[in-house]
């Protein structure tokens, strides 16, 4: 649409106004409550909304994620910005360079490692553990889904019989159905299967191999696993549409050259195929992520103690609870930044990854 | 690639899918049949199509149909013209299109239970909509059964807009510039070129945004939840009116439950299936 660009000037910036009205639209309740979480209680309940010359505080966000009451909180955000400035020179890193993926893991070891080491230094609550709860769950849907995502991905893209485009359209009917069809008889084959475990006493079983530390009885019902499996199930449609139709693209002379030199089909799809697919892979990745981490309705069913960061947001400030306006906002912008800054990142990634899984679909 | 070499690659994702999509939907319907408690999990018994008589009966099953009919019917068009809008403009933007989109993205991202909660603040009281409305109107603005339904409805519409605007972008970038030329030539106007032009080539895509719109949209949850909750149960949709009856505390009713989920997998699936239908002609014809 280069020709129909407005070349005279008001109509550039009546074009700029509008789309700061829009912005405007979009991000107030972000700001808002940002603003909210770094000002004191008294000027949140007064009447007229104080919007600037506020005293800010970083209370709220004290009181929401640690225990001891009176800590200065620029140590914790010193920790947190060093972080993620060696996590992202990494990353940086790792999208300059020939070969990414050790960068790649170094940055996500480097942010392991904080994860582990935060409460050691500074005494944090409860809540800790559902942030801890929620990074583990995503990493792990993603790395699950986008295994055996590629694998069908790549095999329906390539294979012409009819049991290819069976498996395409059952799967599109399921991206199509309620989480409620799913949660229901999640948690009562769950229920059933913890029930047998306890009756048959496998569940207090001591094995040897898996002796897992902090688990000694064996079960499904709220366990991370059982939220893993349920998030890798429903994905899968999504996940293998979309990753199918990045393989389309790729033409098949490229593993069909590989394997006249006497490779497998396996061989050639791993050394030939995927390291031209990272776009595609980080593009269904950032979807899948932001699936799993901002789940709520199969976490609370599935779940009920080992909560992640959605649930426990409303079930500790929503309604009864006795948490303040302020630190619902600072739980709010806690499980924002993360996703934010990802987001921002990998922002061509998502684009592209909707337009190309779109157009092709 | 042969039939086996297929299977090989693609039997990990169907096992999955099997254990954990088919064999559930097929739990879901038998469960629908019978009697089950929450309190009471070991004791299924077998009654029938009691359960769908009990759902057919409840008056709040038809409120709660009739707001998820209207939910979608009035959140689908709305976000996909204006989607189609925002990213029409967005397209003219030249200097600073990253930063706007990263801002108008910003909604569709967040955690939704999230979003619906910083949304709702600023119709609490001391929030700013509120306040200002009280500025304009003198009159105390209070989040309440009869206006949380538009509530719903604008703020899923913040929610959702920037799905549709993104797809739309990315179509937008493929459009092939001598097509517009040419239009230009001729001396089409921009609603001439838009309909003539833009909207026959992002065809595909305004089909599959209005799919997915209506799936999402049909099965919203979370956010209906987090503004309704236990407070205002005429404004639930399907979604959350089944997971209320089947898991309220201590007087779940697993059986209702799972009945009401068919009827609502009933009701996505037709009107899904002439398309599910005509997308497997398209792969079957595309196959070569």
């Amino acid at each position: 649409m280069q020709l129909s660009r407005p070349s005279i000037r008001p109509s550039r910036i009546a074009l700029h106004a509008v789309m700061i009205l829009l912005v405007v639209w979009s991000v107030t309740p972000f700001i808002w409550t940002a603003q909210t979480s770094i000002k004191f209680t008294r000027d949140v309940a007064s009447k007229t909304p104080v919007l600037w010359g506020y005293e800010t505080t970083a209370n709220a966000y004290r009181n929401f994620w640690l225990d001891s009451d009176d800590l200065n909180m620029w140590g914790v955000l010193a920790f947190i910005l060093v972080v993620a400035a060696v996590a992202t020179a990494l990353g940086l890193i790792g999208r300059r360079a020939r070969h990414g993926w050790p960068w790649f893991l170094g940055a996500t070891a480097v942010i392991c490692v904080a994860l582990w080491r935060f409460p050691r230094i500074w005494e944090a609550n409860d809540e800790y553990d559902f942030l801890v709860n929620s990074v583990v769950v995503t990493i792990l849907t993603m790395c699950i889904s986008l295994s055996i995502g590629l694998l069908a991905g790549y095999g329906l893209a390539r294979y012409t019989g009819i049991s290819g485009a069976v498996i395409l359209i059952v799967a599109l009917g399921f991206r199509a159905l309620p989480r409620t069809a799913f949660v229901l008889p999640y948690f009562f084959g769950a229920k059933e299967i913890d029930d047998w475990l306890t009756s048959t006493g496998v569940g207090s079983w001591n094995f040897p191999l898996i002796d897992f530390p902090g688990i000694d009885t064996l079960q499904i019902l709220d366990t991370r696993l059982a939220i893993v499996l349920a998030l890798v199930a429903v994905n899968q449609p999504f996940t293998i549409w979309m990753l199918r139709s990045f393989f389309i693209e790729v033409p098949k002379e490229m593993e069909e050259a590989a394997m006249m030199d006497g490779a497998t089909r396996l061989q050639a799809f791993r050394k030939v195929i995927i390291p031209i697919m990272w776009p595609a892979i980080i593009a269904t990745g950032l979807f899948t992520m932001l699936l799993a981490y901002n789940e709520y309705l199969f976490v609370r069913v599935l779940a009920p103690t080992e909560w992640t960061l959605p649930v426990a947001i409303v079930s500790l400030t929503g309604g009864e609870s006795s948490r303040t306006i302020t630190e619902a906002a600072a739980a709010s912008v806690s499980i924002t930044l993360p996703i934010v800054i990802v987001i921002i990142l990998f922002q061509k990634h998502l684009v592209r990854g909707l337009g190309a899984g779109a157009v092709k679909g | 690639m042969n039939r086996r070499t297929f299977w090989w690659f693609t039997i990990p994702s169907v096992i999955v899918m099997l254990a954990l999509m088919v064999f559930p939907l097929i739990t879901t319907v038998w469960l629908g049949f019978q009697k089950l408690l929450l309190r009471d999990l070991n004791n299924p018994e077998w009654v029938g199509w009691d359960n769908y008589r009990d759902v057919l009966s409840d008056p709040e099953f038809w409120a709660a149909l009739r707001f998820t009919l209207v939910f979608v019917v009035v959140t689908v068009p709305v976000s996909m013209v204006f989607g189609l809008a925002v990213a029409l403009l967005l397209d003219r933007v030249g200097r600073g299109r990253a930063i706007y989109m990263a801002a108008l993205l910003l909604p569709f991202i967040v955690t939704p239970v999230v979003g619906t909660l910083i949304y709702e603040d600023l119709f609490e009281r001391g929030g700013l909509i509120s306040w200002l409305w009280e500025v304009f109107t003198d009159d105390a603005f209070a989040v309440s059964a009869s206006n949380v339904k538009v509530l719903i409805v604008v703020q899923y519409i913040w929610y959702v807009m920037p799905f549709a605007m993104i797809t739309f972008f990315a179509g937008l970038q493929t459009l092939p510039e001598e097509r517009v030329e040419a239009a230009a030539l001729d001396g089409a106007g921009f609603w001439r070129n838009l309909w003539h032009v833009t909207l026959p080539h992002l065809r595909l895509l305004v089909v599959f945004v209005g799919l997915i719109s209506v799936m999402d949209a049909y099965r919203v949850y979370d956010s209906v939840f987090v503004w309704t909750g236990n407070r205002f149960t005429e404004a639930h949709t399907l979604a959350v009116y089944n997971v209320r009856i089947a898991t309220a505390f201590d007087i779940g009713r697993l059986g209702k439950g799972n009945a009401i989920a068919v009827l609502t997998v009933i009701g996505i699936f037709v009107v899904l299936i002439p398309f599910l239908w005509r997308s497997y002609r398209d792969q079957i014809a595309e196959r070569t």
